[in-house]
């Protein structure tokens, strides 16, 4: 069985980017472009490991993050965000928010899977 | 009787002024003080907007030729190679200049934030000359590390303070031609002094007070031969500043420079903070 990811990313061209890199190490991706849609495919199949952008339209990663992990069907989900703001505060605001890993934009291709591979496993 | 009446009136009318003033006064301070803290939510919106506007196409760019390199998608051959490798370096030097505008910019917005924490400053400056000595050693230099193995740990930002490392080495292997470069370190008065020594083509008296301005390279006579945009300096001396340390040059023109980093071995408010903006 193949591990489901969950990726939520405004951005067609990074999700496309995002999606093959994790296609191609073998797991199943589903996205969406906003946080009520990315909650919604949650709900519906919910996913071994969420990678949630920051900025996105509407509700923000932020807000998305909070509302998983006190939704009690998915609070062990675990979180990984993407942020392109690389502030020092975001690292500790995504994971106040309950994020459970972070990590920058722009993403590096050699590394990424790796990194996921932390939170998820193979 | 009539004269004092006036002369009363007079004082009462300068006491009220008086008052009017001192409550204006209070009243333009407080708009002050809200116009500049609408200014300040302003530039931090902009940064922030500024940054991931950029960083997002950079993703695709940078993401996209990695994927090609890695061959994931199916072989190439040389010259699809050797293009794509051309971007990718291309993307990787536009990051870092974005990088260093935003550090500028909030630097100077007074929107930099620092995050402090027990930091094992021997530690980065080995890891951080092992990245940095195969490109002295493809120029025939030598980078020695000496004596710095034995630092203790220091309350700094990390990554801000390693920024500053970089920089700094990674000039002296720039502006050195032939000989080397040794980074050592000793402790005096209160104080880590982490010292960048080269042999290299030198700075001019003169020209010492400019190599801290932005954007600002010294003309070395022949055309533009050395890469960079002249931020380096710039913002490492700024950083150094806010993190309470120091950088001080002694250099002799076509002899080579000594790039002196002081850093307070006891940080900045030691025990109450965590992250700060400077
Ligand atoms: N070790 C050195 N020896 C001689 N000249 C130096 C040395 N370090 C800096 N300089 C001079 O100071 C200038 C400013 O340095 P700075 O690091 O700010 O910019 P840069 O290295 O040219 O570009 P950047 O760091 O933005 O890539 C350099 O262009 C160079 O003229
Ligand atoms: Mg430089």
């Amino acid at each position: 069985m193949k591990k489901l990811i969950l990726l939520i990313e405004d951005n067609e061209q990074n999700r496309y980017m995002e999606t093959y890199l994790l296609e191609k190490e073998g797991y199943e991706v589903i996205s969406a472009g906003d946080g009520h849609a990315g909650i919604q495919k949650a709900k519906e199949r919910i996913p071994e490991l969420i990678l949630l952008d920051i900025q996105l339209p509407g509700m923000d990663g932020y807000e998305v993050a909070r509302y998983i992990k006190n939704s009690p069907a998915m609070s062990k989900t675990p979180i990984v965000a993407i942020t392109s703001y690389a502030m020092a505060g975001d690292r500790e605001r995504a994971l106040s928010s309950g994020c459970d890993g972070y990590m920058e934009k722009p993403i590096n291709p050699d590394t990424f899977v790796q990194e996921i591979r932390k939170f998820i496993g193979n | 009787m009539l004269v004092t009446t006036i002369l009363l009136a007079l004082k009462l009318s300068g006491e009220l002024r008086k008052k009017r003033t001192a409550e204006e006064k209070a009243m333009e301070m407080e708009l002050a003080k809200a116009k500049a803290e609408q200014a300040d939510r302003l530039k931090s919106a902009f940064l922030a907007t500024m940054s991931h506007e950029l960083r997002t196409p950079l993703n695709s760019i940078i993401g996209f030729s990695g994927i090609l390199l890695k061959e994931l998608p199916g072989k190439l051959n040389d010259e699809q190679k050797k293009q794509l490798n051309m971007i990718k370096t291309g993307a990787n030097h536009l990051l870092s200049l974005i990088n260093d505008i935003l550090d500028i910019s909030r630097i100077e917005a007074g929107q930099m934030e620092f995050s402090m924490e027990e930091t094992d400053i021997s530690g980065s400056i080995m890891r951080i000359s092992e990245i940095i000595k195969p490109i002295a050693q493809s120029k025939g230099i030598a980078l020695y590390v000496e004596n710095c193995d034995w630092l203790p740990k220091i309350i700094t930002d990390r990554r801000r303070f390693e920024q500053i490392i970089i920089n700094i080495v990674n000039n002296a292997v720039k502006f050195t031609q032939k000989g080397e470069v040794r980074i050592s370190a000793k402790i005096e008065q209160e104080n880590v002094k982490i010292s960048v020594k080269d042999t290299g083509i030198g700075i001019r008296e003169g020209d010492i007070g400019k190599i801290f301005q932005p954007f600002t390279q010294i003309d070395t006579g022949t055309a533009r031969n050395h890469e960079g945009t002249g931020l380096g300096l710039a913002i490492s001396s700024k950083l150094a500043k806010l993190l309470g340390a120091e950088i001080s040059v002694k250099s002799e023109y076509t002899k080579g420079s000594v790039f002196e980093i002081s850093l307070p071995l006891k940080g900045k408010d030691e025990k109450t903070y965590t992250s700060y903006r400077g």
